[in-house]
């Protein structure tokens, strides 16, 4: 049985120490939804730097002036919603990538150098991509689910004598479908983290591993990563709280900071539960130590011809802790 | 057609010569007296119609009572159906001997093959999943018998004026073997057989609520020396002549009733049956509802001829929401007392359709009004008191000014959403009246210019309902672009100028049917100006009006020197040139204000005839901004971003809102990741 506490306070410590990973983490977050903003505020410079009607958004927020501004010939949101999509997606390419090097940074007792985090990354890429599949495949059966219950909420709330059933419904429905998402994303999170620690090149054998050593531990795991879940959406809520409660319309680079520090925060939280996964797997690791496979070149336990045993017989885990275990780091001159 | 008796010709003058003002609530302002009653001539027998005044607070009949319903239903609660009979007595004011008789049959238009069904299916608005099973309803005539003249069951034949649709069944005539001679009444007794199916289109039912709209054979109304009896279409409401209604409601004990007129009786029946009796002075149609929980709340306003009722009927699960409704009901009857002229019906009566039933809000009927409303409406968020605000306005404009909804749609929505708007800018603040939420504001005004200006060219405010392009040009043309073109109008009159007139077209017009020039012509003379060149390029054209500020700069007058000194405020003297444009083919006057950077101002005014004019100026001063209509009353230009032009750009607001954007983007990055 693993020992559960303080893996959350150990992971906030990993991230703390990684935080490297964070900041560029981040930092391509911004920049390539900067570069989708682009060509609206090209188009939005053509319309509003010189008009006095733009002082309706600028200096409050009229709705009215807002939709007279995107319903303007040829001004539609849809192909710059297009053009953010496609950057939103080269992050997405970007996440799994360096999720990788990331995990290997947890894990590793030392931080890591730049080369041996690219490294790292690269090493892993092919197999995340191919686990990504997979877990979308699991995702649409959860997002299935939930579209029933969504679909079903909106025949109550026509049908049902209840008025608020249909919403109940849909509120219930959404946090069962968020509940298994979140199982869905714990078990993979679990399977990369195998997948760095053993190095498994088999993603599907990996997954179904995970998926036991998840259901074995579900409660540790489950509540470590809720709780986590669970500073990440009060951080994101409590920046919107104080962006719409305190802050005023003219003040729109001390809005845009207050939401950058809440989007910093849900992201830090993201990474923090990959920590913690690590920290956790870490102890599942000492409590369950691996058994050594056999090698041809290795020292037999019995001497084949030996008519009786001699001071010179290694018993098993003297094999296993001579037997040296393939680690990156270690292969690398320190 | 036979000319009309002599003696009738000049019974009618001598009765138009005797006869008081029917409108005994002459109001200060009126600029004409409401047009006299004609009563019925004197060698005529006394008129079945009664001249009841129970269900007004007014001594004598407000319109010319032309009919007489008298119905008396019963409802099969289990069903949904209903049987009933009619009685319906017409007197013939047209002038002319009438054999031909149109009648409305309404709750055929919800079946499929229907014109109102073909309309919707061409704009989407049903589609292969409509339940059909469900939605169908029926209205049968089963027997018709005219008073002396038999049963003319057989006579009844179906008709499709508008569109030649054979298997409509929205319009039915029938043909009498003698004409009813004018000033004479006629007697139809007719009885009938409604089903009604889910709720579409305002009537039907939701579980155990059930709304009657357009439930009875109505006669149509004979105008502009023709019979005016329109199908049943996507896009038209109603239009009937006024009388009496006295209605006989038999439904079971346990249900709550509300209805058109007032309540004069009630009685219990061994059955487990109650009749309840309405009576309605002086309106046009006849709606009502069951429901066996309603909640029931009423109130008292004291208008300038008496007390009226208020009572709502609100679905359980918004009761909290009774005293935001009354609130606002309160609210719109004292304004459209003071501004307009009184309500004279003793009772408005409220509904609160149920969730799945919203098809049945947002409508109105003569005394009788539905709302919208869900359990989860924040008070920031105007959505109730804008429907209810609406529905009551209709009072007015449908209700007693009652013009033709198939023909002339927009004088009653038009005209209401225009009235709409300015009750709710007065009760919650211009920019707010729509929305003042988290921060987001949104007026009414504003919102009916935006959605004007997405089809501001399509069809003309005058076009038949139920000739527009499609569904959705309808609803932006006839209630935004006319709300618009009012507002606009204001600007150029004046608001009180403008109020003054919609008092006097009330006052003048109520009760009598009026069409578009009667309208436009109180505007002319109230105001005292010639507004043709604006009606005829927003009421009956297409003409988009849109100005721009093509371009205001200043360069300093010496530019052409060597070694010119520094430029020094105060000092250095500038040419400013502004340049107007107008883009659209709507000819408006415009004002023009320029503001220099010494604090001087320049306020032009153009006609906007030609196609740009010029300005310049020679100041030791540069120009700061050039706008057109800096008070932002003329709604009508459709884009208000190139109305202005700053000199010095100001990048506020595209950094706010490519900001936002950038952090919607990155949370929606996140949100991907996480599938990494």
């Amino acid at each position: 049985m693993v020992d559960g506490r303080g893996l959350v306070s150990e992971g906030r410590r990993l991230v703390w120490r990684n935080q490297r990973a964070l900041w560029w983490l981040f930092a391509a977050n911004l920049l390539l939804a900067a570069l989708g903003a682009e060509p609206l505020a090209v188009k939005l410079a053509g319309v509003t730097d010189h008009s006095m009607a733009a002082q309706r958004l600028s200096q409050g927020f009229a709705l009215t002036t807002l939709v007279e501004l995107v319903s303007r010939p040829g001004f539609g949101f849809s192909s710059d919603a297009l053009n953010s999509i496609f950057y939103n997606v080269i992050f997405f390419v970007f996440a799994v990538f360096v999720t990788g090097g990331i995990l290997e940074g947890f894990r590793s007792s030392r931080k890591l150098s730049t080369a041996q985090f690219f490294e790292a990354c690269g090493h892993y890429f092919w197999r995340w991509v191919r686990q990504v599949l997979l877990f979308s495949a699991a995702m649409a059966l959860v997002l299935g689910v939930g579209s029933g219950i969504y679909s079903w909420s909106d025949t109550l709330s026509s049908d049902a004598a209840a008025e608020k059933l249909g919403f109940w419904v849909m509120v219930g429905g959404s946090a069962l479908t968020l509940l298994l998402a979140m199982i869905a994303r714990l078990w993979f999170d679990m399977a990369q983290v195998q997948i760095v620690a053993t190095d498994q090149r088999s993603v599907v054998r990996s997954v179904g591993q995970a998926f036991r050593l998840m259901s074995s531990n579900f409660k540790t795991l489950f509540f470590m990563y809720l709780r986590i879940s669970l500073i990440g959406w009060t951080a994101l809520l409590l920046g919107l709280w104080v962006w719409i409660r305190f802050i005023p319309a003219t003040r729109s680079m001390l809005s845009f900071l207050v939401l950058e520090l809440a989007l910093l925060a849900w992201l830090a939280t993201r990474l923090w539960q990959r920590a913690s996964e690590t920290a956790w797997y870490q102890r599942y690791e000492a409590a369950n130590p691996p058994v050594a496979p056999l090698m041809m070149d290795a020292p037999l336990v019995y001497p084949l011809a030996a008519p009786e045993p001699t001071g010179n017989v290694l018993a098993v885990e003297d094999v296993k802790q001579e037997m040296p275990v393939l680690r990156l780091e270690d292969s690398q001159p320190s | 057609m036979s000319y009309p008796r002599v003696s009738s010709i000049a019974a009618t003058v001598v009765a138009a010569v005797l006869v008081v003002p029917f409108n005994s609530m002459q109001l200060a302002g009126a600029a004409a007296p409401a047009k006299a009653v004609v009563s019925r001539p004197l060698t005529s027998p006394p008129s079945a119609i009664p001249v009841t005044t129970s269900a007004i607070n007014a001594p004598q009949p407000l319109s010319q009572r032309v009919v007489h319903y008298e119905m008396d239903a019963k409802l099969d609660a289990k069903k949904m159906s209903l049987d009933a009979t009619e009685v319906l007595t017409y007197h013939n004011f047209t002038g002319r001997p009438q054999d031909t008789f149109p009648f409305h049959l309404y709750l055929n238009a919800f079946q499929p093959k229907s014109t109102f069904v073909a309309e919707a299916r061409r704009d989407h608005e049903i589609d292969s999943d409509f339940d059909w099973e469900k939605k169908t309803a029926s209205g049968e005539v089963k027997s018709l018998e005219v008073d002396g003249m038999g049963d003319l069951t057989k006579q009844i034949q179906f008709i499709a004026p508008d569109d030649g649709n054979a298997a409509d069944r929205t319009v039915f005539q029938v043909k009498l073997p003698r004409p009813v001679l004018p000033g004479e009444e006629v007697k139809f007794r007719i009885s009938f057989h409604d089903q009604f199916g889910e709720v579409v289109a305002r009537t039907g039912y939701k579980r155990d609520f059930l709304l009657g709209g357009q439930w009875f054979p109505k006669v149509g109304v004979w105008w502009k020396d023709a019979w005016n009896c329109h199908q049943f279409h996507e896009t038209t409401e109603f239009f009937a002549d006024f009388g009496v209604f006295d209605v006989k409601l038999t439904v079971p004990q346990n249900e709550i009733i509300g209805a058109s007129g007032i309540e004069v009786a009630s009685t219990n029946h061994p059955d487990g049956t109650k009749t309840v009796e309405f009576h309605g002075d002086d309106i046009h149609d006849f709606a009502w509802t069951v429901q066996p929980d309603y909640r029931v709340f009423t109130d008292t306003f004291q208008s300038s001829t008496g007390p009226v009722t208020m009572r709502l009927l609100m679905q359980p699960g918004h009761a909290d929401q009774a005293a935001r409704h009354m609130k606002i009901l309160r609210q719109s009857m004292q304004r459209f007392d003071d501004w307009y002229g009184p309500y004279p019906y003793k009772q408005i009566t409220f509904v609160d359709p149920p969730h799945g039933g919203l098809e049945a809000g947002g409508m109105e009927y003569p005394t009788f009004i539905t709302g919208e409303t869900q359990w989860w409406m924040p008070d920031g968020l105007h959505l109730v008191e804008s429907v209810v605000e609406h529905e009551f306005g209709h009072q007015y404009w449908y209700g007693m000014v009652a013009t033709n909804e198939f023909e002339e749609a927009w004088m009653d929505e038009g005209i209401n959403q225009y009235t709409e708007a300015k009750v709710m800018d007065d009760v919650f603040g211009r920019d707010r009246s729509m929305v003042d939420l988290w921060g987001v504001t949104a007026g009414e005004l504003g919102w009916d210019r935006v959605g004007y200006t997405v089809v501001p060219d399509r069809d003309p405010i005058t076009r038949f309902a139920y000739k527009y392009m499609s569904f959705n040009t309808y609803g932006a043309i006839t209630y935004w672009k006319t709300a618009t073109v009012l507002s606009t109008l204001e600007k150029l009159i004046g608001q009180e100028t403008m109020r003054r007139a919609l008092r006097v077209y009330f006052t003048k017009y109520r009760f009598t049917h009026p069409s578009a020039e009667d309208f436009l012509k109180t505007v002319e003379e109230v105001s005292g100006q010639n507004l043709r060149w604006y009606f005829d390029q927003a009421v009956y054209g297409t003409q988009v009006l849109d100005y721009e500020i093509m371009k205001a700069s200043s360069e300093r007058t010496d530019w052409f020197g060597k070694n010119l000194p520094d430029e020094k405020k105060n000092v250095t003297v500038y040419h400013t040139e502004v340049t107007v444009h107008r883009k659209g083919d709507f000819i408006f006057p415009v004002d023009v204000l320029v503001r220099f950077d010494n604090g001087e101002t320049a306020h032009e005014r153009w006609d906007g005839r030609d196609r740009w004019i010029r300005y310049s100026y020679d100041k030791k001063a540069k120009v700061l901004s050039a706008e057109i209509d800096a008070d932002h009353a003329v709604g009508m230009d459709k884009d208000e971003f190139n109305n202005s032009y700053l000199s010095r750009g100001d990048e506020t607001g595209r950094h706010k809102l490519v900001h936002y954007w950038i952090a919607l983007q990155q949370f929606a990055g996140q949100l991907l990741a996480w599938f990494a």
